[in-house]
């Protein structure tokens, strides 16, 4: 299947699923076949009656009666359904023609061009909309496609508006900047990469704008100012009925109920389709997700030695993560993950995206995003077991137990509060602080963490804080509740290298002082060989090697640990073509029967795909996911001499 | 925004007319500033400069590296070359274009010759398009090249990047990272240019991938004779891809230099701090690494007050987190001096011995 056939496809699932959306669809398209077909199906000419006949009620002949001249209701209905949707075509049509182009230049040039159009918009809305529409309409005198084309003129500036705003967002895409290199021109980018990429917004606008302008022409109509007596229109429907609403009543009923319908019909149609394309950008709810109590036995036999340790502080068995698929059934991207950490130990958490190392960690916090599934059949906190725990006790946990410590520091603060009023609110919401109390606590904090000033920084927001220095407020703020284990999630990659450093000597400290453990996840070897103590690496869902981070990185026993650490670029002096691992991580629900990585495997044999490979122990006091690995000779790292950096003169 | 240049508009188109003759990029005095906020509406904007006399050359089929922390104005140099934005002062050429004499419209030619690659692979391409029209796309606007010529070029440039025909008719967002870096390269080499600008192109990418693209770009370089700026924060992956290196703090080039003389013979100050922190993936090493960083941030106890702007004339951007800092260093900016192993260092420690080095603490 071809990518536009399935994102294609995608989109209508989606919309198959949203029945309101459907119905409402429905409606628009019976008013639509009304319109094109009325020659057919009104049983009588909407303009020409019998006077005799005047104000007759519903009957077999007249279904919905006639109004004063004679003329059948439900023809003039019909017919009505043609004007609405042809005025609300030409206004719309104009109000496209004008504001989208001219909103695309103010958007794109800016400068003057931007302030006067913007000047004249801003101009435009300030006038009520009937008012200004009346105004014009008595210089231009009235008629339906003019007071139409009126009414498309002013929309014209809503639509002006918003194109222009989206075309700004979209100026600074870096594929604008592409494209600029590229050599396209101003009209290139505009029409053929920012038009198509502020679609969506534009769409759902004027399926809205049109029920706005069904309403306008209904409006116009019924003050006369639209249309005229050559016309069968809603509006003036509604004003003839006006005239006899004495004599019947129910002549206003029809063409109300028809305006009412088919507006609402194309409200929610708009709505809907805004819900369609927002729901591209995000597919769960973070939140409500504990880890649930799994299948298998618990008298199951022990993981092998070098991913447990004696006495662990936390202890993880055959978790498992999986995810609703588009197509329907489930993939599984964290594959029956067993590890400990010891007390007072940094266990480095290491893979490449897509690895699940991550997913694997926010299991353990109840923060996976809502469709997906946490099993596991124990995980163990200090003794604890937070397996099948409701979410309210997680939380405490969670807060009171373990910290967690972000990759973008800056983003994880809520920028609308100072840092002080944040790390305070954890402690005074855990351990129940006075004001004063957390204060202190916070000042003391910031003092560990190594933020100079701390009781001057308390006022300040997240925007005032460098990355490193967020950084150690989100760490203070993790430590807030004395945590024995802290989760950290790439806590350095967004930071400068020699930030970098200073962070992990604060982590290596906080261990020292506070004797809590760490989970840390990253993608940087050169950071585990820094500061872990012991080492669990992940490709595609599975933890294919664990053990001592000196005895691994030396001597590798997975062929993939030693794709990693051999591919890594090095401060040393380079030999021959870099080495790299060739092909690229597969997607979840490709991922194969037997080992994960025997497609890019340099050492692979037959036997590596024939079946499910268990995590074996290995020399070294570690475990290994490979079938080869007693025969395998791996290189690591070392033995490549002593950092050669002369000293300064 | 930068406010307009107005020197040098008459040296506007090439200046160098021999083909290949002169340096592929040769920058003098680069000084980029922006406009801050207004500390009140009558007063004029506050002025932050972002590049600050800046000098650079590549040499035709060279790959210079342009190294430095978040801020340090490395990518503003690249769009000021790539003129995405213009520079206050100082000249560029870049393959036989005066490119600070460029009014509003940029020649096609140049456009041609000088290509980017960015760090977001994904958010530099655009997403409503297929791989092959996205790559056909300078093919369009340079060549003019249609239907089937058009496709065969196409598949021939997606060949040369590791990635196969299939490929043109995904959407980006069906790629890997690794996959859509090569269509950025492919789509760079589309209209067969002399320089392109690499900005981060492996900084979010996978570790196995990384060196994927780095010998991509290697072997496009060999083949095709272009050269590269390539623009990056880690000094390790510059090491592995660049002949020469540019240190760049604060808006200065600090150090230049034969990219194995820079990493195993740092001359200033700033270099060497960013050496040492790179850490390796050696436990041994590393701890000998550690070590060098704790003896560093030591002779560096007392730092000038934390997040001092830096002197804004004269004087050494790195001044106040610098060990050896004397007081020279917070008044004059150094000269360049040359080095033994090649390159040249902006530091007054290898000023002519008239000041002796007085260490602060």
């Amino acid at each position: 299947m071809s990518a536009a056939e399935a994102s294609g496809a995608r989109f209508t699932a989606r919309l198959l699923r949203s029945k309101a959306t459907l119905l409402w669809a429905a409606v628009v398209g019976l008013v639509l076949f009304c319109a094109v077909l009325a020659p057919v199906i009104a049983p009588y000419d909407p303009l020409d009656g019998d006077v005799r006949e005047g104000l007759l009620g519903p009957s077999g002949d007249h279904w919905l009666g006639t109004d004063k001249l004679g003329r059948d209701v439900f023809s003039r209905i019909v017919y009505g359904a043609q004007v609405a949707l042809l005025s609300g075509a030409e206004a719309v049509g104009i109000a496209a023609a004008i504001g989208i182009p001219l909103g695309l230049l103010s958007g794109y040039a800016g400068g003057w061009t931007d302030r006067i159009l913007m000047r004249i918009v801003e101009g435009v809305m300030s006038v009520p909309f009937l008012v200004l529409a009346i105004a014009l309409i008595s210089v231009l005198g009235p008629g339906l496609w003019k007071s139409m084309a009126v009414v498309g003129v002013v929309f014209a500036m809503t639509l002006m508006r918003l194109t222009r705003g989206e075309t700004l967002a979209a100026r600074e895409e870096l594929y604008v900047d592409g494209a600029r290199v590229v050599g396209a021109g101003a009209p290139r980018i505009l029409f053929r990469h920012i038009l198509p990429n502020i679609t969506p917004p534009l769409i759902v606008q004027v399926t809205l704008m049109i029920a706005g302008a069904i309403i306008a022409e209904a409006t116009l109509s019924f003050l006369g100012l639209g249309a005229q007596a050559g016309h069968a229109s809603w509006g003036s429907m509604l004003a003839d009925a006006q005239e006899s609403i004495r004599q019947s009543f129910f002549l206003a009923l029809p063409p109300g109920i028809a305006i009412l319908v088919t507006v609402l019909a194309f409200n929610q149609v708009g709505d809907g389709v805004r819900d369609l394309f927002a729901r591209e950008a995000k597919a769960g709810t973070l939140g409500v997700n504990p880890v649930h109590r799994g299948k298998g036995a618990e008298a199951e036999a022990d993981p092998p030695a070098g991913t447990a340790v004696p006495d662990p502080l936390l202890s993880v068995r055959d978790l498992t993560v999986s995810f609703p698929q588009p197509g329907g059934g489930r993939v599984t991207v964290v594959q029956g993950v067993s590890l400990d950490v010891g007390k007072g130990e940094i266990l480095g958490l290491v893979g490449e995206s897509g690895s699940g190392k991550s997913v694997t960690a926010m299991s353990l916090l109840g923060l996976v995003p809502d469709p997906g599934r946490v099993a596991a059949s124990t995980v163990r906190l200090d003794g604890r077991e937070l397996t099948g725990l409701p979410f309210d006790e997680l939380r405490k946990v969670r807060g009171r137990e373990l910290g967690v410590v972000f990759q973008e520091p800056i983003a994880s603060l809520n920028p609308a509060y100072t840092v002080g009023d944040q790390v305070a609110e954890v402690l005074r919401e855990h351990d129940g602080l006075s004001r004063a109390q957390a204060r202190e606590r916070v000042v003391e904090l910031f003092e560990q963490v190594h933020i100079p000033n701390p009781a001057d920084r308390l006022g300040d927001y997240p925007h005032q804080f460098s990355g490193g220095m967020a950084q150690r407020v989100m760490i203070a703020m993790a430590l807030a509740c004395r945590p024995r284990l802290l989760v950290a999630d790439e806590p350095t990659t967004a930071l400068d290298v020699t930030v970098q450093g200073q962070v992990l000597d604060l982590l290596l400290e906080l261990r020292e002082q506070t004797g809590m453990s760490i989970l840390l996840i990253t993608h940087d070897l050169g950071v585990v060989a820094d500061v872990a103590d012991r080492v669990a690496v992940m490709y595609a869902g599975q933890l294919v090697e664990c053990g001592p981070t000196e005895e691994v990185f030396r001597k590798p026993s997975h062929p993939y640990t030693e794709g990693l650490l051999t591919s890594l670029p090095r401060n040393v002096r380079r030999t021959g073509r870099l080495p790299s691992i060739p092909g690229v991580v597969p997607a979840p629900d490709a991922w194969p029967e037997g080992c994960h990585f025997a497609d890019r495997c340099p050492h692979a044999r037959p036997r590596c795909s024939g079946g499910p490979i268990e995590l074996a122990a290995a020399p070294g006091g570690r475990a290994t996911r490979c079938v080869r690995a007693e025969e395998l000779t791996l290189t690591g790292v070392g033995g490549t001499g002593a950092v050669q950096i002369a000293k300064k003169p | 925004m930068t406010s307009a240049n107005t020197a040098n508009t008459d040296a506007a188109g090439p200046a160098a007319t021999g083909d290949g003759s002169g340096p592929l990029l040769r920058v003098r005095d680069l000084t980029v500033t922006f406009a801050g906020r207004r500390p009140a509406p009558w007063r004029r904007p506050a002025t932050t400069v972002a590049v600050n006399g800046v000098d650079l050359d590549i040499a035709p089929g060279e790959t210079l590296g342009l190294v430095g922390e978040s801020g340090s104005g490395k990518s503003t140099t690249a769009r000021a070359v790539l003129r995405l934005l213009r520079p206050d002062r100082g000249t560029i050429e870049a393959a036989g274009f005066r490119v600070d004499g460029f009014g509003r419209r940029v020649p096609a030619g140049y456009r041609r010759a000088v290509q980017a690659v960015f760090q977001d692979p994904l958010g530099s391409l655009d997403p409503t398009k297929v791989i092959g029209d996205i790559v056909a796309e300078p093919l369009a606007v340079h060549v003019g090249l249609r239907g089937p010529e058009r496709d065969g070029r196409v598949a021939e440039l997606l060949e040369q990047v590791g990635l196969g025909a299939q490929h043109a008719r995904r959407y980006p967002y069906e790629l890997s990272g690794g996959q859509r870096q090569r269509v950025s390269i492919a789509r760079a080499l589309a209209p067969e240019p002399r320089l392109i600008i690499l900005d981060e192109p492996v900084s979010a990418l996978d570790v196995s991938v990384q060196s994927q693209v780095v010998n991509l770009l290697e072997d496009v370089r060999e083949r095709t004779g272009v050269g590269y700026l390539f623009v990056a924060h880690d000094l390790a992956v510059v090491r592995h891809a660049c002949d020469r290196i540019a240190v760049m703090y604060r808006g200065r080039v600090v150090e230049e230099g034969p990219a194995d003389r820079i990493c195993e013979r740092p001359a200033h100050p700033y270099t060497e701090e960013l050496l040492a922190a790179v850490p390796d993936p050696d436990p041994a090493r590393q701890r000998l690494q550690r070590q060098r960083r704790r003896e560093l941030a030591a002779a560096t106890a007392a730092p000038a007050p934390n997040t001092a702007p830096a002197p804004a004339a004269g004087g050494c951007p790195f001044a106040p987190r610098c060990p050896h800092r004397m007081p020279v260093c917070t008044d004059t900016f150094p000269d360049r001096t040359s080095l033994p192993g090649g390159g040249r260092v902006a530091c007054h420690l290898y000023d002519a011995p008239v000041t002796t080095p007085e260490e602060v603490r």
